[in-house]
């Protein structure tokens, strides 16, 4: 069975905390491994912050819409805006190699994530759907291979 | 949760900066603003510690980063200790762990300045 929970916050940076806190306790309470789940809040959290600073440029007052559905063996966040749009063969993350400030969120969601789409086929905004296998990454499951 | 910054000074030149909260989008401005105020103040080594941050995102790595940037530009020895899992976590993800000078414990950090 696939359980979904809808969020939906300000575009305002103070309102990033709710949205990680939310995604903790729901992955805690579907039993995922604690190893993973900060990065699972790290990728919701970057996402949304790069809605911010890029799709509303700054703006505070726009929404972030975002279902987060679970079911067994799989996590996905859908993340809606409606602020600009931009081509998502322009979304690239920094070569790791190069170390200075900027583009590692969007690493980070490459690199944690399995599935990632930025899908802008409509009139205004962007939605972003992030995919995770959980097959292994439940509690139970490590307790058991452990 | 808010940020909180808590900075002494050894009176060698060695300034500690203790960070307490999360460092994400809307609090790692403030970061960095501090960390500015220090590099333009000429320390002999700024040691930033994050024992008590439980959470840092791309923003803060970002500050981070800059900071260790200024550090160089300004030979000033800039050093990270006490990274918190998440943290830690986070700095691997991100194959910083060996750019940055990091420790597990301020005393080791202050080793050798």
């Amino acid at each position: 069975m696939t359980e979904s929970v809808k969020l939906t916050i300000p575009s305002d940076p103070k309102y990033l905390s709710l949205a990680r806190k939310i995604v903790y306790h729901l992955l805690i309470n579907h039993d995922v491994s604690k190893e993973i789940i900060p990065r699972l809040v790290l990728c919701v959290d970057e996402a949304c912050s790069n809605i911010i600073k890029y799709g509303y440029n700054g703006c505070r007052d726009q929404p972030i819409e975002m279902t987060f559905s679970l079911a067994e063996d799989f996590f996905e966040v859908k993340i809606r805006d409606y602020g600009k749009q931009c081509d998502s063969r322009d979304i690239k993350p920094r070569p790791i190699h190069e170390v200075k400030p900027g583009g590692l969120g969007t690493y980070f969601i490459n690199e944690i994530m399995d599935e990632v789409n930025y899908c802008t086929n409509r009139e205004k905004g962007t939605l972003l759907t992030m995919c995770k296998n959980l097959k292994g990454e439940l509690a139970s499951a490590r307790r058991e291979i452990g | 949760m808010s940020l909180e910054l808590k900075t002494s000074q050894n009176g060698n030149g060695v300034v500690t900066v203790l960070i307490e909260g999360d460092i994400d989008m809307s609090s790692s401005t403030e970061v960095r603003t501090h960390l500015t105020d220090l590099f333009k103040k000429k320390q002999k080594a700024i040691v930033v510690d994050l024992s008590k941050v439980p959470y840092i995102d791309s923003s803060g790595i970002a500050t981070l980063v800059e900071g260790l940037q200024w550090s160089h530009a300004n030979k000033t020895k800039f050093r990270l200790t006490r990274l918190t899992p998440m943290v830690k976590d986070v700095f691997e993800i991100a194959r910083l762990l060996t750019v940055f000078e990091v420790f597990d414990s301020n005393e080791e950090a202050l080793k050798g300045i």
